[in-house]
């Protein structure tokens, strides 16, 4: 299923939970949890979009926008590539 | 004296709590785990005249030690010695809770199942067959509703039936050869040795390289070197082989095949109405022009509401303001050069800047409402691919995307690149993406020109600025930065309908981003700039033969090539550079006191000084111009050099210099004018 996960998320290029739930055939519930496994475990990396934005800007009026998701991002680490690649 | 101890474990929300009161009643007490912040409750009651210790542990999805509630769990279940667990499983998610299970049983523990919230799950439609259940995980299952207490007595019988019996634990998970291959010969050396745990569990944990167990392992007085070294070794040559997630996967299939045949829920919807729109809408093709039409709708609707209707009202009202403010000033008798300050420079001035609320307010409050809909997330993912296809750093359009409301937090938002290049070109083309402050530049030229393709042009503008980020990003890449591309993935969300509340927050950081400028920068600005304007108190103030005249004439001929060589002009673009909405205020102000018989509708005395061409030029300059000085000292900041910024603010006005004399001259040499 972890394979699975990440191969699906390699292959698109983007996480859609609903997609990797009916192709895996899995609950969106499993699907979440394999994604977390696979973050936990450093095969998968959230970024973090904004931070550090408060350091600097407490006084930009537009200081909220800077810590803004507009959209979560993830990247396959090299772990994960290694271990899409094995096998 | 307890007659045994029950631990209650299970996923956070699968009803521990409800059960523990349930099962307390007040004979409990509230603490905290030793050495951690989390909760720790504890109580007891009596069962056929015995009394039992209840331990409430904190709910967690796995135990491992990623966070502290599952050291805490874990501890306990390792070392607390509790006699049976009752693991408490929400009816409606066992297919995730039986992960939970699984290490329990691994653990080597006594456990009943209490299928909590069996109410819920029924106005699901979900089907169990509890005795089939039972028999696949080799434990009792007992269905309980633990806010009605429905359950409870059974579940404590069957834990305590369990609790008196002597039962060898079976090993619930098989896993693949190689694993159980390791797990023997890591057995066979554990063999006869005090363990802190069971010895399966262990040679599991150090397989999968627990870091915490590993830890206890090697200090643990009993061990010799040996293993210890044989660990390490392990190590070494597996380190590759991604033996841990092998483990994990083999305790899903274990809780899927449990569930196989003794779960039946109804179908779940399996094409969302989310998929079916995303299949137009993140279509390779059809992505970038969908995203075109929307955003040529938002334009068109900002020009139409935020321009044509909201904003001529805020006009007449300033302008009211700014004639009953005059009358009250002559009434009062007040010298003219406040007079002038007030009217001039404030009312026409700042003012000028503050009448394009209601545009600013439209363009944000449909960007937000694009946003809360899951929409930018698909236009970031539409774009990334593109970028990338182009060779270029997808992840950028995020920074681009924040780049229109301010370049300062789109810039921001680039440092979270982890390379170099794709940080560095997301930095330089930034700015081209136009921000809130150059909307009333543009919205000013287009209300004097093209108001009848207001929103075409509108989106024309913001589309070009896109266009040449592409098209730089290309040649930096190319040229400046060399390398390779970090490669994202976003997380496409399911869209929603958006709350009134997100969006109105969302537009309103905007709005109040805007109008706390227009109060502190832009006034500052103009202010200055009217001083500049009214001396030496020996000329016509406004004029050519003030200072700011003298230095304007003295720039001035810089832009004679692109067809708007008057000193007003000039002196705005370079108001501009303090921050964008003073070109809006400048020209307001100075225009002002040039065309008093027009008037102080900037709109009518821009139309005097300008043609559709030079309109036109002059836009295009401003949307590529040296950027603010904020955005420049952030990309200092950011790359922590005075080049950087040095060459932001040259090679952008050289292209937006180049853009605008193009403009004019192709333009003139068509015969437009
Ligand atoms: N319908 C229903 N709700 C329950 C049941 N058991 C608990 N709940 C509710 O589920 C929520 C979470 O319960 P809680 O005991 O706090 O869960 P904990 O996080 O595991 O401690 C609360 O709102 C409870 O009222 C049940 O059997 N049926
Ligand atoms: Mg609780």
């Amino acid at each position: 299923m972890l394979r699975g996960i990440l191969r699906i998320i390699s292959r698109d290029g983007y996480i859609s939970r609903s997609q990797l739930a009916k192709e895996l055939n899995i609950l969106k519930d499993i699907v979440d949890e394999g994604i977390m496994q696979l973050l936990r475990r450093g095969y998968l990396l959230e970024e973090n979009t904004g931070e550090g934005c408060a350091t600097f800007c407490v006084k930009c009026p537009f200081a909220r926008n800077c810590s803004k998701e507009i959209v979560k991002t993830f990247k396959i680490s090299a772990k994960g590539e290694r271990y899409l690649k094995n096998r | 004296m307890a007659s045994g101890t029950i631990a209650l474990v299970g996923n956070p929300n699968s009803g521990k709590t409800t059960f523990f009161n349930a099962l307390t009643g007040s004979n409990q007490h509230v603490g905290n785990w030793p050495g951690v912040t989390v909760e720790k409750k504890e109580g007891s009651f009596k069962f056929e005249g015995e009394k039992y210790h209840v331990v409430d542990l904190p709910g967690t999805y796995s135990l491992g030690a990623f966070s502290e509630d599952e050291v805490v769990a874990r501890n306990f279940i390792l070392t607390g010695n509790p006699d049976v667990i009752i693991d408490v499983v929400d009816a409606s998610n066992i297919e995730r809770n039986l992960y939970l299970t699984t290490q329990l049983l691994e653990m080597g523990k006594k456990v009943v199942i209490a299928l909590n919230m069996v109410d819920e799950a029924e106005k699901r439609n979900i089907d169990f067959d509890i005795d089939g259940l039972s028999k696949k995980l080799g434990i009792p299952v007992i269905p309980t509703i633990a806010t009605k207490g429905k359950g409870i007595k059974d579940i404590v019988k069957a834990a305590i039936d369990l609790m008196n019996r002597n039962m060898a634990a079976e090993n619930p998970v098989q896993y693949g050869e190689t694993i159980e291959h390791h797990i023997r010969n890591i057995e066979r050396l554990l063999a006869g040795k005090e363990l802190p745990y069971p010895t399966r569990w262990t040679a599991l944990k150090i397989i999968e390289g627990d870091q915490e167990i590993l830890n206890n392992i090697k200090q643990s007085p009993h061990l010799d070197q040996n293993l210890t070294d044989y660990i390490e070794k392990f190590h070494q040559d597996h380190r590759n082989e991604d033996l841990e997630l092998e483990i994990i996967d083999a305790k899903y299939s274990f809780a899927n095949k449990a569930v196989d045949g003794t779960i039946k829920r109804p179908a779940e919807e399996t094409v969302t109405i989310t998929d079916k729109i995303d299949r137009i809408f993140t279509n390779k093709y059809l992505g970038i022009p969908i995203f075109a039409g929307i955003m040529l709708i938002v334009f068109q609707l900002t020009f139409v509401l935020g321009e044509e209707i909201l904003g001529g009202l805020a006009a007449d009202l300033i302008d009211g303001l700014g004639g009953l403010l005059a009358m009250f000033l002559v009434y009062l008798g007040a010298p003219g050069l406040f007079t002038s300050f007030m009217i001039d420079g404030v009312i026409n001035g700042v003012g000028a800047v503050v009448e394009f609320v209601p545009l600013i307010l439209v363009l944000y409050l449909l960007l937000s409402f694009l946003e809360d809909s899951g929409y930018m997330a698909r236009a970031a993912y539409v774009w990334d691919d593109l970028m990338r296809r182009l060779g270029l750093q997808g992840k950028a359009f995020i920074s681009l995307i924040i780049g229109f409301g301010c370049n300062v937090p789109g810039i921001m938002s680039a440092r979270t690149l982890d390379n170099k290049k794709d940080r560095m070109i997301t930095t330089l083309i930034t700015p081209f993406m136009s921000c809130g402050a150059k909307l009333p530049i543009y919205s000013i030229f287009i209300a004097a020109f093209f108001s009848r393709h207001g929103g075409l042009i509108l989106f024309s503008l913001y589309a070009f600025g896109i266009l040449v980020g592409l098209i730089m990003a290309k040649i930096f890449s190319k040229t400046l930065f060399k390398g390779e591309s970090s490669y994202f993935i976003m997380e496409l969300p399911p869209y929603r309908i958006p709350t009134l509340r997100n969006v109105l927050r969302n537009m309103w950081d905007n709005v109040y981003g805007f109008l706390k400028r227009a109060g502190t920068v832009i006034f500052v600005v103009i202010t200055l700039l009217w001083v500049l304007a009214v001396l030496p108190v020996s000329v016509e103030p406004y004029s050519q033969l003030s200072i700011l005249g003298r230095i304007g004439a003295f720039i001035a001929p810089i832009f004679a090539p692109a067809g708007f060589g008057s000193w007003q002009e000039s002196v705005a673009l370079f108001a501009g550079i303090p921050a964008k909405e003073a070109v809006v205020g400048t020209l307001g102000m100075l225009y002002a006191g040039q065309y008093v018989e027009q008037g102080a509708i900037l709109v009518n005395a821009v139309k005097l000084q300008f043609t559709s061409l030079t309109a036109l030029s002059y836009m295009v300059m401003t949307l590529l111009y040296t950027p603010c000085i904020a955005t420049l000292s952030v990309v200092g900041k950011e790359t922590n050099s005075l080049k950087w910024p040095l060459f932001m603010a040259l090679y952008t006005f050289a292209l937006g210099w180049l853009a605008a004399v193009a403009i004019f001259q192709v333009g003139s040499l068509l015969g437009f004018s």
